[in-house]
């Protein structure tokens, strides 16, 4: 869809403001990117900071693996030392860290000597289509419920779906999980699998069944929230002028809704849409350690166990990248999509 | 005000709040939900005779990244699963914790206890088709328990066995000398920790003798094994063995009432009606696994014999073992050890007696005596239920613990805490007494409560090289009686192992050596 047509469908109270020319345009948004991307990667730094130095607050994290057996293997206390560069400075530990994880190499876990990232690669990939496809069942079920309860606004199937969207957005996700562990799997029906057993080398939606509770549970757990920010706005707009003339001037419902109205409701969707995914990558520890599924989560719970300050970093690191490159995404699908921010930037 | 609630004893409100609190008692709560449901019947573990074939799915608690296939070094539990099932020793405990041969047909020592002779057994295979010789099992105890750089099973062997001299005789002959008499060496190679491997063994691709062959291992998630079927022993029912990784309880015991796991090992306690509910049962076997308190004897208030005498009669064991291991225990009368058979079972049970506690305190002067007793949730946690409970009981005789909870508990201070809690798997008096009663420098490397008692020693010392039984048994039991008298360990029971099993499996019995028949998967059907 071009700027024009959006300018007609879509009256913006901008509009007088003239289209910029073309090159000075492009050059605005060049330096807006660059901008947005230099305030991403300060971000991330600060963050690299922030988990190293939490991480060497800690304390010695030799005494925390050995534990009980500190005082009397005193061998495995010097290998362990010289692993962490005990004897160096923190700042000097800081950059050659930092310099690992810019150049691809995270370091070697503590807990067994094998490379972080060889380990942690498989488990980023898991939750990634874990997380994604929770994502792709939940923005359209979202939204549907969104549409229908819109158009039932005030009446009493919306005030029903209403009153379980606010119940299930109350419930935690390992109470929706055990929920439905319970009524899928374990004692109502003995349908689906409860949890994910992985096939050696193999992925865990090999299985496809085994995918669906843990799929589900985060889908219930995020899709209500997501469903009524998308209700809100979709009311806001259509209680607006331009759908009002829209409607006047004899446009038929559905267009209105799916043109006028839908997709000016679509940017606080997308918004909230890319804080719920950033959540989610964060938030599946919780799902994968009921489901046993062998994602980042599970991976973050057991080297904390463990002690293992190096893939503790670099997990940190990963869901913090999460974050600021959904929340980027984000800004700039809101931006390409409304036309008053669009041109504010490029004028 | 809140009502007051029972039954719940040194449950916080924030330990209520923790993930794992409320994922298990959901699961728990979803008994209620089965009461909806209606009857799921299930076979369970009847008559009838075994059936060979199918897969077997351990669930086993905890692992991690940690994990490790090494025959020498295994430390997780599913570790322990793996290594019992690939690898054999060249004696066993059995499930009674008695001795009895593996891959050797015995075990003898010289009458001077100095030289053993190893006889293997004969025509046993390797996975990989090879015989098995004393060539191997010489190679084995050496990786082990090599002096530089000793694995967990042999650091004791590391200490005592002379390299130099110790010599493969033949093919089924090893003979092994020791640098001092050890009566009690054929105990030390029967640990799950000491495997026999080929001379050409390599970690990547592990060869054992045991009933399953190895297929595949991720460590943190499963690992595969096949049945061998030139097994020595009894070959396995089961084609195929799967040990999966489990970091939450509740997803274990969800798993094993889908009916996905065939078997997982530490079941927890307020579970165990869930999976007998749903066509399963749990195998509860005895162990001698405990949770002292640790008093230290060289700093006051304990380094006054009365004080100790007071503090262990103002435990009540029964009740220990009642709210801490939901009953599931065996009293502990402060000896550990107690499946060794020099146990000094013949001492009377020291039970709770608030009036002789109390007198013990007013003549040591410590009426209204304070102490701070420190815990952690390291140790397990059966030690800071214990700890709140000791308060309450010992408010009874006037005396005021404070509970300090540490994270960690085991830090730099560990083994220096006055007053405080540790934990300690089945093993034999001998072992146990030198690890934790000898000083540091004479292999006392977990000495909690500083204990250093010259005669106790030279009675260890001296039974550890007695082959005579009956006199071993006679210099151990006057050891254990100067323990029981003054020692500053309070050991107020055993607890008992539960593990738990899915229905239509078939074979398990209770063993006090290791979890779930000490992991002896190839008598399992499923």
């Amino acid at each position: 869809m071009t700027d024009m047509e959006l300018a007609t469908l879509v009256p913006d109270p901008l509009e007088e403001v003239a289209p910029p020319r073309r090159q000075h345009g492009a050059a605005a948004w060049a330096v807006w990117l660059a901008r947005r991307l230099g305030l991403a990667l300060l971000t991330l730094w600060l963050v690299s900071v922030l988990v190293f130095l939490a991480t060497a607050a800690l304390g010695d994290p030799v005494r925390a693996i050995l534990g009980r057996d500190y005082n009397s293997n005193p061998g495995r206390v010097a290998q362990l030392e010289a692993q962490l560069n005990a004897d160096d400075s923190l700042v000097s530990r800081y950059f050659s860290w930092l310099g690992g994880l810019l150049s691809g190499d995270p370091g070697t876990s503590l807990a067994n000597q094998r490379p972080v990232w060889e380990q942690i690669s498989s488990s980023v990939v898991n939750s990634a289509v874990l997380v994604l496809l929770a994502a792709a069942v939940m923005i359209p079920l979202a939204f549907v419920v969104a549409m229908i309860s819109v158009h039932y606004r005030r009446r009493r199937p919306d005030t029903v779906i209403q009153t379980i969207l606010l119940a299930m957005a109350g419930l935690p996700e390992f109470v929706i999980g055990v929920l439905l562990i319970a009524l899928f799997a374990t004692t109502v029906f003995h349908v689906l699998p409860a949890v994910t057993i992985s096939s050696p080398n193999g992925h865990p939606w090999d299985n496809p069944k085994a995918m669906v509770l843990p799929t589900l549970t985060l889908v219930l757990w995020v899709a209500p929230y997501v469903s009524r920010i998308v209700r809100a706005s979709l009311l806001e707009v259509i209680d607006s002028d331009y759908v009002e003339l829209a409607r006047l001037k004899g446009i038929p419902e559905k267009v209105v809704m799916r043109k006028h109205a839908l997709l000016n409701a679509i940017v606080p969707g997308i918004q909230v849409i890319a804080l719920q995914l950033a959540f989610l990558a964060g938030g599946v520890v919780i799902v994968e350690t009921l489901f046993a599924y062998p994602g980042i989560g599970r991976l973050l719970v057991d080297s904390v166990r463990n002690h293992d300050v190096p893939m503790v970093q670099a997990l940190s690191m990963i869901i913090a990248s999460v974050y600021v490159v959904v929340n980027l995404v984000a800004d700039l699908l809101s931006i390409l999509l409304t036309p008053r921010a669009r041109t504010a930037i490029s004028s | 005000m809140n009502q007051p609630r029972n039954g719940m004893p040194g449950f916080s409100r924030r330990q209520l709040l923790k993930y794992s609190g409320i994922g298990v008692a959901a699961v728990a709560g979803s008994g209620f939900l089965a009461a909806c449901g209606g009857d799921d019947g299930g076979g369970g573990s009847g008559g009838g005779p075994q059936k060979s074939g199918g897969t077997l799915i351990h669930g086993a608690t905890g692992g991690g990244s940690k994990d490790t296939i090494d025959p020498h070094a295994p430390v997780t539990n599913p570790d322990i699963a793996r290594v019992s099932n690939l690898f054999e020793p060249l004696l066993f405990w059995n499930s009674n914790y008695e001795l009895e041969p593996a891959l050797a047909e015995s075990v003898e020592s010289s009458p001077d206890g100095k030289t053993w002779t190893v006889t293997m057994r004969q025509g046993v295979t390797f996975h990989n088709g090879k015989t098995v010789t004393a060539e191997d099992a010489w190679f084995s105890l050496q990786r082990v328990a090599d002096p530089k750089a000793p694995l967990s099973g042999g650091g004791q062997l590391s200490q005592i066995l002379d390299f130099e001299s110790t010599k493969v005789v033949d093919e089924t002959t090893l003979q092994l000398v020791l640098k001092v008499p050890y009566a009690i060496l054929d105990g030390l190679l029967a640990e799950y920790t000491v495997g026999i491997i080929p001379t050409d063994f390599d970690v990547a691709n592990p060869v054992g003798t045991g009933a399953f062959a190895y297929k595949s291992f991720d460590p943190g998630q499963t690992s595969t094994f096949t049945r061998y079927a030139d097994y020595w022993g009894d070959a396995a029912f089961v084609d195929e063995l799967q040990i999966q990784d489990f970091a939450d309880d509740s997803a274990k015991v969800n798993a094993l009432q889908a009916g996905q796991i065939q078997t997982v090992d530490n079941l927890p306690y307020n579970l165990i009606d869930t999976i007998k509910g749903a066509g399963g049962g749990a195998l509860v076997s005895e162990t001698g696994a405990w949770i002292p308190f640790t008093m230290r004897v060289d700093v006051a208030p304990f380094s006054d014999v009365k004080v100790r005498q007071a503090m262990r009669l103002i435990v009540d064991r029964q009740q220990m073992i009642d709210q801490t291991l939901s009953g599931y225990g065996s009293l502990g009368n402060d000896l550990y050890a107690p499946f060794d058979p020099a146990y000094a079972s013949d001492l009377p049970q020291r039970e709770q007696d608030i009036d002789q506690a109390k007198s013990l305190l007013q003549q040591a002067g410590q009426e209204g005596l304070q102490v701070e007793l420190f815990t952690g949730d390291d140790i397990g946690s059966v030690a800071p239920a214990a700890a709140n409970l000791l308060v309450e009981q010992a408010k009874a005789a006037g005396v005021d613990v404070k509970v300090t909870k540490k994270t960690p508990f085991y830090d730099d201070n560990y083994l220096s805490y006055p007053f405080a809690q540790d934990f300690w798997n089945t093993r034999n008096y001998i072992p146990q007494a030198v690890v934790g009663t000898f000083p540091p420098d004479q292999g006392g490397t977990y000495n909690e409560t500083h204990w250093d008692n010259e005669e106790h020693r030279n009675l260890v010392n001296q039974a550890a090289q007695e082959l005579d039984e009956a006199k071993r048994a006679d210099l151990l039991h006057q050891a254990q009686e100067i323990e029981y008298n003054e020692g500053g360990l309070i050991i107020w029971g055993f607890r008992k192992q539960v593990d738990g099993y899915g229905a239509n499996v078939q074979g398990l019995e209770p063993s006090k050596y290791l979890p779930l028949g000490s992991y002896k998967f190839n008598k399992v059907s499923v």
